[in-house]
């Protein structure tokens, strides 16, 4: 009979065997949280950054919708089939499972170059179909009066490649844009090529900022470059028309318009696919396994006690912490610790909200509040607690956070770290971990990194759902073996204190008074905002800036576009090798 | 003797296509089909961690029959003959399958290599597979240290290699990447070997895969406009060369862009005729490799290989790696497979017992991949035959399995490797060889702990002897003074020596396979 199964993750430096000769490794160290502004040292510039893969799709179709309006859901659909060969970008990060964000992914491969030729290709002929060319192109193209082709194809280089360069079309541009389309009279073809090459072009599928014009190594980005700053990162995609005039007036280059640009763009709707991709990627737990997959095991079945996992409910896990911060980020008043510590439901169907014993949220109303007064906010929503095993995971969940929203390293296990533990009835998980783990060379990482963080949680079950003790269940029967107790005081050592906490509420004051949660929040916003890596001398004044309002409870929605605000954001930098 | 099959023998049918792939030769293009017999291929699959026991991964030592001594200890060698269990065919409890698809005949070219090794702890990887060792998730130590200095893997440098890819006439794609992860690492700027190393992104869809290797000619090609890649081309130029407020990094990733171009104006200038190929029935995407068990993975990667054949077989490309990561393990085990199984496939006792022991679990996963994957591209490459020359595609290709980590997950001592094919006559196939040094121990086992390993050789003599069996002269791969290919680092101290015969040994071509 099998009474105590245990996810046995070990994440520490152990005892080595090489040889029958121990090997310690030392205990892993924090990732520093002193940031430091020093004005006088420039922060880099990403060479050549590049549209993300989501960014590219997004302005394609808007590029379509900007020549053919009305028409962006059919053209969408047209090149569907094309701009699925997109390889989506790589999520990059530190470790194999957590924090991992897609704007890292700076590699230029030849799947995107030969797809982009022949998304242009696609879009070309779309936009300018018989029924679609006098809408996209002008009347001139389709009346029959080739004396006015030549004036035709100019007039649509100019407006259509403002927006495919996102810059003026300079005269130099209409000629050379205008000799795909050879000599006139024109065909739809000959527009379809000139569409082919300026949706190739290097002002479309990167980044292209030269700066205002001067001499130094750092320059102000000019204003329709602010323009695409300011959209890409907000909105994913290419500026709208508001940016576009303001770009053409100048208003974004004067502190009043740029203030009054980016208010407007952060209140936009889009804005919220931007935020969702940067929590959903920073604090997603990936490692939660799918609830479909165990179901017609005896014990899985047993520990199911009549909850009905849709197959869709790890997503749904998943979607409600994305959910909870576009809420907080987006309500005007909410801080990183109203978020953190938030007691409102974000389930939106009936086996997650379940869960928390509380009714769906329909995703528009006020979301419910949690009934349960042991939910303590992020560190307890499902995503964070389930597992979709047959047992809790402590070690899991200290590692999670450990990890994502602390941004602390933590050496892989040695391949023979000892998993073998004398099983008694009647342990509970936490109880067994412990026996694993908290002796010899492997409490170094997990005693003062892991299993605190984790054992503040053990009150809630493999599912998410609150538990006051931990049922037991012979694992081929699924008949009950008794239960064992919980116990939810740990030690987390956040910043390595022994300063024991009593429950998640206690945990979550723990790592709001750290100054790690903010640190990592602003580490993790600077490489979505600028798609690198931060340096933290040189970049210090930006990780600054984000970390001190997020310590000092501004709304979640300031800090966000502080970022814009930054000198960084506005400039760029020609430093070379 | 090679099965000399004829138009359409085979298809969906005896070797399984779900594609129909008309028989060749008169399928290749005329230029190539004229060509000699130097046209070699390369298919590398990998698969996550490793940790399988010895005595389930090799055949029994008693068919080691032979002994040599090499590189300052003795190697070994047997003949690779599949025992008949009833409908099976056994060489291990891994290397088994049923007896009509390991039949004696793929058994002879097939060969089972066993102690290769990476000298420091590299833990987690997606690079060790194909000599890019940087690409680890080490937190400290020498694989820490290396994460700076990253290679291209293999499969790369064979793809930008003008000894490989003599002629280019009819490539419509150097390398395919297939699957849900990768293993493949290249350069930013390929064509002239500089720039950044970045992984390559797999192709998930074999549909996707297979637009990339197969252009269905056109109705009307005379109405076809041309290509304005080169205006794009010019575009690029222009602004590299015209405008004076870029960086040094901003004209590099220019440059690397038009070498992109460069490569999409090539491969739109092939005109290559395949005949009467038809588009797989069968879309990947439709595999429900979440939920559907083993029996999802091996539909999923036989719908890879069959774009392998058909490219192939048209002669569009003659690269391709897959990794196979956690998402596609072969097997129907429920539980997390990374802690539950790969995590504590090397104990005694392990901490979530299902019915079977985890090494099992393992096991029998990997059997699946080997029977079911790596079997079913050999025997479909087996059916057919090679249009540049003599006997099948097969053996022109050198189909190679290897596993992230040797016999103990996390550690990649004693990492195995599954050959098929002889890279056109290099290898000589249907052996099982023995390269560790029984006198070397490494870890060794203890209560609890069953993993008990011996150095061998470096697993960069066998990459290097993986690059000269494709063509290559050592002059083009090799870096650091090192032979072979990949990094080369220990970290080990005493346990690993950097010096010594084995060291002296990497440039070498493996024995015993070599001649």
């Amino acid at each position: 009979m099998w009474t105590a199964p245990v996810a046995a993750v070990l994440a520490s430096a152990c005892v080595g065997n090489i040889g029958n000769e121990p090997e310690e490794a030392p205990p892993p160290q924090g990732t520093p949280t002193d940031f430091a502004c020093d004005p006088t040292l420039v922060p880099e510039t990403l060479p050549l950054r590049r549209l993300s893969q989501r960014q590219y799709r997004n302005t394609v179709v808007d590029l379509a919708a900007f020549a053919v309006p009305g028409e962006r859901a059919a053209i969408r659909g047209e090149l569907e089939t094309t701009l699925d060969r997109i390889i989506d970008d790589q999520p990059i990060g530190e470790d194999k499972h957590y924090a991992r964000l897609s704007r890292l992914d700076q590699s230029v491969q030849q799947n995107n170059v030969d797809v982009a030729y022949d998304v242009g290709a696609a879009l070309g002929t779309a936009i300018t179909t018989p029924p679609r060319l006098g809408t996209a192109v002008g009347p001139c193209a389709t009346d029959g009066d080739p004396s006015n082709d030549d004036a035709c194809l100019r007039d649509f280089i100019l407006r259509f490649g403002e927006r495919a360069l996102r810059r003026p079309v300079t005269d130099e541009d209409l000629v050379f844009y205008s000799e795909p389309a050879g000599q006139s009279p024109h065909d739809p073809a000959d527009y379809a090529d000139v569409v082919t090459v300026l949706v190739n072009a290097p002002e479309f599928l990167y980044f292209v900022e030269s700066g205002q014009p001067g001499e130094d190594d750092t320059a102000p980005l000019g204003a329709y470059e602010l323009a695409s700053r300011l959209s890409f990162h907000f909105w994913q995609t290419m500026p709208d028309e508001g940016l576009f005039a303001a770009a053409r007036s100048g208003a974004l280059l004067t502190e009043e318009g740029y203030a009054r640009e980016l208010d407007r763009v952060y209140a936009d709707p889009r804005t919220r696919d931007a935020l969702a991709e940067f929590f959903g990627q920073w604090l997603i737990n990936s490692t939660l396994d799918s609830f479909q997959a165990r179901v017609g095991v005896p014990a899985y079945d047993a520990l199911l006690d009549g909850l009905t996992p849709t197959p869709t409910l790890r997503e749904e896990m998943w979607t409600e912490v994305v959910d909870s911060a576009l809420y907080h980020a987006t309500d005007g008043t909410s801080s990183f610790a109203d978020f953190m510590r938030s007691d409102r439901s974000f389930a939106r169907t009936e086996d997650l909200a379940s869960i928390y014993e509380v009714p769906p949220w329909d995703g528009e109303s006020e979301p419910p509040r949690m009934s349960q007064p042991e939910r303590a906010g992020f560190v307890t929503r499902a995503a964070v607690v389930a597992t979709g095993t047959l047992q809790s995971r402590p070690i899991m969940k200290g590692t999670f956070l450990r990890k994502a929203l602390l941004c602390d390293p933590i050496a892989a296990a040695p391949a023979d770290a000892p998993t073998e533990v004398d099983f008694r009835p009647g342990m509970s998980t936490r109880e067994v971990v412990a026996e694993m783990t908290e002796s010899g060379s492997c409490a170094t990482c997990h005693v003062s990194f892991i299993n605190g963080l984790g054992f503040a949680t053990e009150n809630f079950d493999s599912f998410g759902r609150l538990r006051v003790e931990q049922p037991l269940f012979d694992f081929e029967t699924g008949a009950p073996a008794g239960v064992a107790s919980v116990e939810t005081r740990a030690q987390p050592r956040v910043d390595g204190e022994d300063a024991p906490v009593t429950d998640a509420h206690e945990l979550t004051d723990r790592i709001l008074e750290s100054d790690k949660p903010y640190a990592c929040f602003s580490r993790q916003y600077y490489r979505f905002t600028f798609g690198r890596r931060e340096q933290d001398a040189p970049d210090g004044c930006a990780l600054e800036a984000v970390q001190d309002a997020l310590r000092d409870g501004r709304p979640l929605g300031e800090v966000l576009r502080l970022v814009a605000l930054q000198p960084q954001f506005r400039q760029r930098t020609f430093i070379e090798d | 003797m090679a099965r000399q099959t004829k138009r359409r023998m085979f298809l969906q049918g005896a070797a399984g296509f779900s594609l129909a792939i008309p028989f060749l030769p008169s399928l290749a293009p005329r230029d190539a089909a004229a060509q000699s017999t130097s046209v070699k291929r390369f298919v590398a699959f990998g698969t996550e961690h490793g940790g399988v026991w010895q005595s389930n991964m090799y055949p029994d030592a008693s068919t080691l029959t032979q002994t040599s001594s090499y590189a300052g200890h003795q190697i070994r060698r047997g003949a690779l003959v599949p025992q008949i269990e009833g409908d099976m065919a056994v060489l291990s409890p891994v290397l088994r399958a049923a007896s009509h698809r390991l039949t004696p005949a793929l058994a002879q070219k097939l060969n089972v290599l066993r102690g290769f090794d990476i000298p420091f702890d590299i833990g987690h990887n997606s690079g060790s597979y194909l000599g890019n060792y940087a690409a680890n998730l080490a937190e400290g130590g020498v694989g820490h240290d290396m994460q700076d200095s990253p290679l291209a893997s293999l499969d790369q440098v064979l793809a930008w290699s003008p000894s490989f890819y003599g002629d280019l006439g009819t490539i419509l794609e150097r390398s395919l990447v297939m699957g849900l992860s990768s293993m493949s690492y290249g350069w930013s700027n390929p064509s002239n070997q500089s720039g950044d190393i970045q992984r390559i992104s797999p192709q998930e869809s074999n549909l996707a895969l297979f637009e990339r290797i197969f252009v269905p000619p056109a109705e009307n090609p005379e109405e076809l406009r041309p290509p304005v890649v080169d205006r794009i081309l010019e575009d690029y130029r222009r602004l590299r060369d015209g405008n004076r407020r870029l960086s040094s990094g901003d004209r590099q990733r220019l440059t690397e862009h038009l070498d992109r171009l460069d490569e999409l104006e090539r491969r739109l200038s092939v005109v290559v005729s395949c005949e009467d190929i038809e588009s797989p029935t069968v879309a990947s995407d439709s595999v429900d490799l979440e939920n559907g068990g083993q029996q999802a993975d091996i539909q999923y990667w036989q719908l890879m290989n069959d774009v392998i054949v058909a490219a192939f077989a048209c002669d569009t490309c003659r690269i391709a790696t897959g990794l196979l990561n956690e998402v596609t393990h072969f097997s129907d085990y429920p539980g997390g497979w990374h802690q539950e199984v790969a995590h504590q496939a090397d104990y005694v006792t392990w901490s979530a017992p299902p019915v079977a022991h985890p090494q099992d679990i393992l096991t029998e996963s990997k059997q699946a991949f080997f029977e079911h994957v790596f079997l079913d591209l050999a025997a479909k490459l087996d059916a057919v035959a090679d249009p540049h020359g003599q006997g099948t595609l097969l053996d022109g290709t050198l189909l190679q399995w290897s596993q992230e980590s040797g016999v103990a997950t996390h550690e990649s001592i004693e990492c195995p490797v599954v050959t098929a094919g002889s890279a056109g006559g290099y290898f000589q196939t249907g052996q099982y060889c023995d390269y560790r040094d029984e006198n070397a121990p490494f870890r060794e086992a203890e209560p609890g702990f069953v993993v008990n390993s011996h150095r061998g050789l470096i697993y960069n003599q066998w990459l290097g002897t993986v690059a000269q069996s494709m063509g290559l002269d050592p002059s083009e791969y090799e870096t650091g003074g090192h032979g072979g290919y990949g990094q080369v680092a220990f970290g080990f101290g005493a346990y690993y020596p950097s010096t010594g015969p084995v060291v002296d040994a990497m440039g070498d071509p493996v024995p015993l396979i070599t001649s």
